[in-house]
């Protein structure tokens, strides 16, 4: 009657007869959760990723301490990831033996003794303060008349396949995992299924490729499965450095055994002995939950010499770069794991058949790896019911900027892009009038302008209105939004992020740069225009890899939708554009003016 | 041989071998696409884009770079058409907007120069006609094919870099740089050194070295590679900077024995001004050394000896050349044949050493004669004794095939620079290496065994390796049997080689000796780098036969990556040998033949080799002497006292470039021909005859060696020398020197040829050498002094300071010592000392630390990049041959200052 994990508890005994090790593994994992729930005392939880950090839940746990097993020990103390909903945090969420849970939105340290008072005693029978939802509609004297939390249009609206254990499980706690079913996939796979079975799940399902590009999933890892050399890699990306996209370090953050799991059975389905997650260096918190998820899967028979008493064998660690966004350019990727100078290779020969160490390679998203469990779970006609035709299952989108409800949120494609703003972004942040322009996918994707907001997510109807879906996140702007301006951002990013190997976007982000730089400084140029244009466009055509491939997105994107503005800024009708007002902007130090 | 792939480019139909590129296809068939990061032999890299290609292929058209993009049957390119070359001329535009172009864009560029006032009002810096590589840059050539427009929309950012002008032999001027990395990749992938690198990222990435070190620190081999890939003025020679070249002559380098082939670029003055290495060329595939590549330009030097001169009682006067030539001549007739002797020069061509020892077997009457650095030319002797084709005729760069390496007792990256590089090569792709040398040098960083025998016991160190690989059972047992007729004797002899004796007697521990048998008797692809700089001349064929015995364990005879390269001094040492050169027995197979041809009796005298020589002049049994000075190390040790020998002969007649220590004995002085300005053939270590060709004229009365000899031995009567010219000489060496049949300048035109020395009939399966193990020690006990010096010290700080505007090293060395030495010396960590040659003369000083060394060994490793500094300070206007090399000698160690002491008066 408390949490959605009510599934009967098996006894050992039970377990002890089906004689599988995932058996055993699963009912202790569910009487260590049964143990945190069904506990004497009431259990508190905080909110501890990145964003409910950089909102205060350090202040909040070390406030709560007092009264955790090392002080008063009135209550269980955990941390667990970040639900979602990040304009709520920091969140604490309380569970009291035999009672709804609650959670607490918007927590400050001063509301503390309170709420613990609350539950411990019993005293208080209203909830403190107005932030405070219940999370099911079953009413008792600790939740009173609090919301729903279901009910919430930012919750209603979601379709939850990644994100379902966020927030509700500790991402350090193998066991948590466990308990909501986790790693069944991977037992299903590797001791009912063939590797081809697998692939043919994957390829079913329609799953493509989270990174950007859209690739399908099947169809990459298909051409590595066939190879026999002796050792083949799989690697997972989690470079993610576009502004505004924190999706995979979500998962990593709050639920990184997802990946794991999918990552093993990713190698399972491609006959792989190897698995790198790449993770750029500074993302603390993704990085330490993974390599301790690591650690405990290896713990657990999970990792290492034949996982779950199969046959099947396979090794994972992590590997970090420097401070590189190309790094997240699959070849570039590969030689940062070398130890080299991270620059993309060119192509042919693919990964798959020259990769990392010139083995045989695949190279996934993070999100893409995290489906994969559900999928073998339940079935890859089953993911394909979620999502459009073309696009199966759900998208994680990121919304920032001017929007009511930033966040992190999980929804099946084909949602048209106002309803993710309307209904689960709530709407236009206070204070600002109108949505005029998103940027999505990153500083590589694009912009676009009110008159496209009724497109779909899905790869295709996005790559078709100029912006694309991309890595999944939206920077929302209001009517003051200058667009030139955003659009100099995003060059300004691309340029300081270029590698620096090839010749055209070496050189062309500088220009596209120059040019946008003086028409924020009402100072273009006659030709400028067409300078931007002719750059643009050998860049596309020239450039080696993606980076500078998709240089001028942005730039094209931004004068389909708002060509108007860019007229005006070139005759120099505006008010000069940044910060100060002076037309200058804030530079990485790298950058050439 | 797989099917050629049919598809055309701008309509030519093409068949290109499977693995080239589109743009090296196109590039064999003669069809241009500008290109700008690619170069050849290294690999694809795809940066520049400039190669960009339209392509259609299966109903797929597509724009790709053609260095990058194999052809596909039946694949259409286009190069030239519309969108393309647009593209093209735009990256060249983007490119261009960073590199001073003021003069690439304009219709005066063939008229200007580099004073002229410039009517458009280019800057200074921007002009190309005040660039350094103005006439020869690639990239100019490369813009000006895609006709750049004359205006472009695109801002120009100059750099503003300051020059790096440091550093010695080469300047690098990062506003030039265009950042195609040929440098980076040629040093990494080529060389494998990494001493450049690509630093910073995004539009300002740019080549340079790892934080901005010096040269000196970073791992620079200067071996000049990185400046004949640079395709601006950003890499230049220092010297001749600003010359330009009016023609180009292909040679031979003549200061070591790998003999690469270079192209000397000359200029309107007759002046050979830079040497570039040949990509074509077969020894060094366009690579070269800091010797090589800096050191060529001695014929240009003002001091170079003009006439002939004569010195009497310590009074010069010049003399004409046939005045010379009798009064030589006049000289030497009053000597007995054992009194005179005539020693040939290690640079001297095949022309030169055969005629000097026709003249000395025949004129002279004696056979005392022989090359200057000829020391280990027994080992060859031996070898083909042993083998009976001389050592297998393996081509340099089949090294990299091997899967592994035995370096014995040589230092290649200092003596023999570019035989190094595959070995390099080979341990990147994981080739075992194994090194025994008591020294530290280049190759012993890359060895997976550094096997440290006492000085002088190599030779049972190396068959240390024999028994342990028999202990293992690595041996080819298969090979083993069916090559040989004695194995099982061998095997029974190897009961006297008890493995721990050896490693007592070498002081070498049992495992390392079963270490470097795992590492080298895996794979038959072994190579062996035989020299002998710390063995002793009568332990020479002990080494030779365990080193042989170990190539027939491991079943290596003559395929890929199994070849033998012993480690010759001096450019034409192997040459020289090969004519005749060297001490040779009337009994010998060889002068039988060769009285046979010339006619007359060789001498029946015990025949003595350059050290013996010497030797005997310094007892006075020697009085008379002819020395071919060019190119021989007047500083060296290894022969002795020279000063002291030459000065006690009467009669030193000396044929040089330059007046040296060894003129300075001299009583009659011929003025020699340098390699610039004669046509010779010279013979590698790989046995490799290639064309020395002159490339400019001689202006006064300098001859080749030769000439001399024909010169003197007209004066003197002497028939058998009516030569006009070396094809002539070369016309009677090819019927006397085995291996030569066949050979003509003419032939050689077209790339040198590896001559076999015995023919391939004769060619006999070998056996094993059955051997007594030799236990005497080798010297007295004594503290023996180990230089090493090596590329990077990343474990050491180094610390630069300038001298005449240049960086050197400026350190305290440190010298390892074995702790009970340094207590009965009575030192300690830290302490300063001196090491003293036995003459007392300084060779080093530095502070001490206690190591792992052998008792009675000083070590000391210093940076390589104080030879750079050499060749760039060196008094010697020919720097090359005195290059100081790693010799180890008795030395004594003295306390300068005491830490105690130091710090007590720091208190």
């Amino acid at each position: 009657m408390v949490t959605r994990t009510e599934a009967p508890v098996d006894t050992y005994a039970e377990a002890m007869s089906q004689q599988t090790q995932y058996a055993l593994l699963r009912a202790r994992a569910r009487q260590h959760w049964q143990g945190l729930v069904d506990g004497d005392k009431p259990w508190v939880r905080v909110g501890y990723g990145a964003s409910g950090q950089a909102a205060g839940a350090d202040a909040v746990y070390e406030a709560l301490k007092p009264f955790g097993p090392d002080g008063t020990d009135q209550i269980n103390l955990s941390l667990v990831g970040a639900y979602g909903l990040m304009y709520l945090e920091p969140v604490v969420d309380v569970i009291v033996p035999g009672a709804n849970r609650v959670f607490h939105a918007n927590v400050a340290p001063d509301m503390i003794p309170g709420i613990v008072a609350h539950y411990v005693d019993g005293r208080d029978s209203n909830p403190m303060h107005e932030s405070a939802y219940a999370y099911s509609g079953h009413r008792d004297r600790y939740v009173g008349d609090l919301p729903i939390w279901d009910d919430h249009p930012a919750n209603s609206n979601q379709t939850k396949l990644l994100t379902e254990n966020f927030g509700n499980i500790d991402p350090h706690d193998i066991l948590q995992y466990v308990a909501h079913e986790g790693y069944s996939a991977l037992n299903k796979a590797v001791l009912s299924m063939s590797s081809e079975q697998v692939l043919e799940e994957v390829k079913t399902s329609g799953l493509r490729g989270r990174g950007g590009a859209a690739f399908p999933t099947g169809l990459k890892w298909s051409f590595l499965a066939p190879s026999q050399a002796p050792v083949k890699y799989v690697l997972c990306n989690c470079e993610e450095g576009d502004p505004g996209a924190f999706n995979d370090k979500g998962i990593l953050e709050s639920d990184p055994h997802r990946l794991i799991e999918g990552l093993i059975i990713n190698g399972y389905a491609t006959n792989s002995t190897h698995a790198v997650v790449f993770i750029r260096q500074g993302h603390d918190i993704p990085i330490d939950a993974t390599r301790h998820a690591i650690d405990q899967a290896y713990e657990h028979g999970l990792l290492g010499e034949n996982i779950l008493g199969s046959d099947f064998s396979f090794e994972m660690e992590v590997s970090l770069t420097g401070d590189s966004y190309v790094a997240g350019e699959e070849t570039a990727m590969m030689e940062a794991i070398e130890g080299k100078r991270s620059t993309p290779r060119y192509k042919p020969p693919f990964p798959a058949q020259a990769g990392l160490f010139q083995k045989p390679t695949n190279i996934n998203n993070v999100k893409t790896i995290a489906y994969v469990p559900s999928i073998v779970a339940t079935s890859g006609d089953e993911f394909k019911k979620i999502g459009t035709e073309s696009s199966s299952g759900t998208a994680l989108v990121c919304l920032t900027g001017h929007i009511k409800r930033p966040g992190m949120y999980e929804v099946a494609m084909g949602m048209t892009i106002r309803q993710v703003l309307e209904d689960i972004g709530g709407g236009v942040a206070d204070g600002s009038e109108r949505i005029k322009v998103l940027q999505t996918g990153g500083p590589l994707g694009g912009v676009m302008g009110e008159e496209a907001f009724d497109t779909e997510i899905d790869f295709d109807e996005m790559a078709k209105s100029g912006a694309i879906l991309g890595s999944g996140g939206i920077i929302v702007g209001d009517e003051t939004t200058d667009v030139v301006d955003l659009i100099r951002n995003l060059v300004a990013f691309n340029q300081f992020e270029s590698c620096g190997k090839c010749f055209p976007c070496r050189l062309g982000n500088t220009h596209m740069l120059d040019v946008l730089d003086r028409m924020c400084k009402n100072e273009a140029k006659p030709g400028d225009m067409q300078l931007l244009e002719t750059v643009g466009n050998n860049m596309k055509i020239g450039s080696l890899c993606g980076h500078g491939q998709l240089g001028y997105n942005p730039i094209s994107s931004a004068i389909n939708y708002f060509g108007e503005e860019f007229e005006k800024r070139f005759n120099g009708e505006l008010e000069k554009s940044g910060p100060f007002g002076d037309g200058s902007m804030i530079l990485p130090s790298r950058t050439r003016p | 041989m797989p099917d050629p792939i049919k598809f055309t480019i701008d309509g030519q139909e093409i068949e290109a071998e499977p693995g080239l590129t589109i743009l090296q296809a196109a590039l064999e068939a003669g069809i241009y696409i500008p290109y700008l990061c690619y170069f050849p032999n290294m690999k694809p890299y795809g940066a520049c884009r400039t190669c960009v290609v339209d392509t259609e292929a299966n109903g797929r058209k597509m724009t790709l770079a053609s260095c990058t993009a194999m052809p596909m049957p039946d694949m259409v390119v286009e190069t030239k058409n519309e969108s393309v070359s647009e593209l093209r001329r735009g990256i060249i535009e983007l490119l261009m907007s960073e590199h001073p172009h003021g003069c690439l864009t304009c219709h005066r560029i063939e008229l200007c120069g580099p004073q002229d006032v410039c009517q458009r009002h280019v800057d200074v810096t921007d002009r190309c006609t005040i660039c350094p590589k103005n006439e020869r840059c690639e990239l100019k050539d490369t813009v000006r094919s895609v006709e750049l427009d004359l205006r472009t929309p695109l801002n120009y950012n100059r750099r503003d870099l300051p020059i790096h002008a440091d550093d010695p032999l080469y300047d690098r001027d990062y506003n030039l740089c265009i950042v195609c990395a040929r440098c980076v990749r040629v040093c990494d992938e080529v060389r494998g050194d990494t001493a450049l690198t690509l630093v910073s990222r995004s539009g300002v990435s740019l080549v340079g070295t790892s934080h901005g070190t010096s040269l000196m620190e970073s791992g620079c081999e200067f071996c000049g590679a990185c400046i004949d890939v640079c395709p601006t003025g950003a890499l230049v020679e220092r010297e001749y900077k600003w010359e330009k070249a009016s023609r180009q002559v292909t040679t031979t380098c003549t200061n070591c024995a790998v003999g690469c082939q270079m192209i000397a670029e000359v200029n309107r003055f007759d002046k050979v001004i830079r040497f570039r290495g040949d990509v074509n060329g077969a020894p060094n595939l366009g690579q070269a050394c800091f010797k090589g590549k800096f050191g060529y330009d001695y014929p240009n030097h003002r001091k170079r000896l003009k006439r002939p001169y004569f010195r009497k009682n310590g009074i010069l006067t010049n003399a004409g050349v046939d005045e010379a030539f009798s009064a030589a001549a006049t000289a030497l007739s009053e000597y007995e044949p054992h009194e005179v002797a005539v020693i040939a020069s290690p640079r001297g061509s095949n022309e030169d050493n055969y005629l000097a020892h026709k003249f000395a077997r025949t004129v002279l009457k004696t056979n005392n004669v022989d090359s200057a650095h000829n020391f280990i030319d027994d080992l060859a002797v031996h070898i083909a004794d042993r083998w009976d084709i001389e050592h297998t005729k393996r081509p340099i760069w089949d090294i990299e095939n091997s899967k592994s390496v035995l370096v014995v007792s040589g230092n290649p990256t200092e003596d023999q620079n570019v035989l190094a590089v595959p070995v390099k090569q080979a341990a990147k792709r994981g080739a075992k290496i194994v090194v025994i040398d008591q020294r530290e040098t280049e190759l012993t960083r890359y060895a997976d065994v550094w096997i440290r025998p006492r000085i002088g016991t190599a030779h049972m160190a190396v068959m240390g390796i024999v028994r342990a690989v028999f202990d293992a059972t690595l041996e080819q047992g298969d090979y083993i049997r069916e090559h040989s007729t004695n194995a099982e004797d061998f095997k029974a002899s190897l009961w006297d080689y008890d493995l721990g004796r050896i490693a007592h007697y070498c002081e070498v521990s049992v495992e390392e000796f079963a270490e470097a048998a795992a590492a080298l008797a895996s794979f038959r692809e072994m190579a062996v780098l035989l020299g002998a700089d710390t063995v002793p001349k009568v332990r020479h064929d002990a080494l030779v036969d365990a080193v042989m015995n170990l190539r027939l364990l491991n079943g290596t005879a003559d395929g890929p990556g199994q070849g033998v390269y012993p480690l010759y001094f001096g450019a034409n040492t192997r040459g020289s040998e090969q004519m005749g050169c060297r001490p040779m027995s009337a009994g010998s197979e060889m002068a039988a033949r060769l009285s046979e041809i010339w006619g007359s009796d060789l001498p029946d005298l015990e025949p003595l080799g350059v050290r013996e020589i010497f030797e005997a002049m310094r007892e006075r049994k020697i009085k008379a002497a002819i020395v071919m000075a060019d190119g021989v190390d007047h500083t060296s040790r290894k022969l002795g006292d020279v000063e002291a020998a030459l000065g006690n002969l009467e009669t030193l007649i000396v044929s040089s470039v330059f007046d040296n220590t060894i003129t300075a004995k001299a009583d009659i002085v011929f003025p020699a021909a340098p390699f610039s300005e004669q046509t010779s053939t010279v013979t590698n270590l790989e046995s490799r005859v290639q064309l020395v060709r002159q490339a400019s004229d001689r202006r006064f009365d300098e001859i080749a060696g030769w000439e001399l000899f024909c010169g003197l031995a007209r004066a003197m009567g002497g028939s058998g020398f009516e030569f006009q010219s070396s094809t002539d000489v070369f016309d009677e060496i090819r019927v006397s020197a085995s291996g030569y049949e066949g050979l003509s300048y003419d032939a050689l035109q077209k790339g040198g040829v590896i001559t076999n020395g015995v023919s391939e009939a004769d060619h006999r399966d070998p056996n094993f050498e059955i051997t007594k193990p030799d236990y005497t020690p080798f010297a007295s006990h004594g503290m023996y002094f180990a230089p090493g010096r090596v590329l990077h010290q990343p474990e050491r700080e180094t610390t630069l300071s300038e001298r005449n505007y240049l960086n050197v090293i400026d350190r305290l060395e440190v010298i390892e010592l074995h702790p009970d030495d340094a207590k009965s010396i009575g030192v300690s960590d830290d302490d300063i000392v001196a090491v003293n040659g036995q003459d007392g003369e300084l060779i080093t000083e530095g502070v001490v630390a206690l190591a792992d060394v052998l008792k009675g060994m000083v070590r000391s490793t210093t940076l390589f990049a104080e030879l750079a500094t050499y060749m760039e300070e060196s008094e010697y206007p020919d720097p090359s041959p005195t290059v100081p090399s790693l010799d180890v000698r008795p030395v004594t160690v003295e306390l300068v200052s005491s830490a105690a002491k130091r710090e007590l008066a720091e208190v």
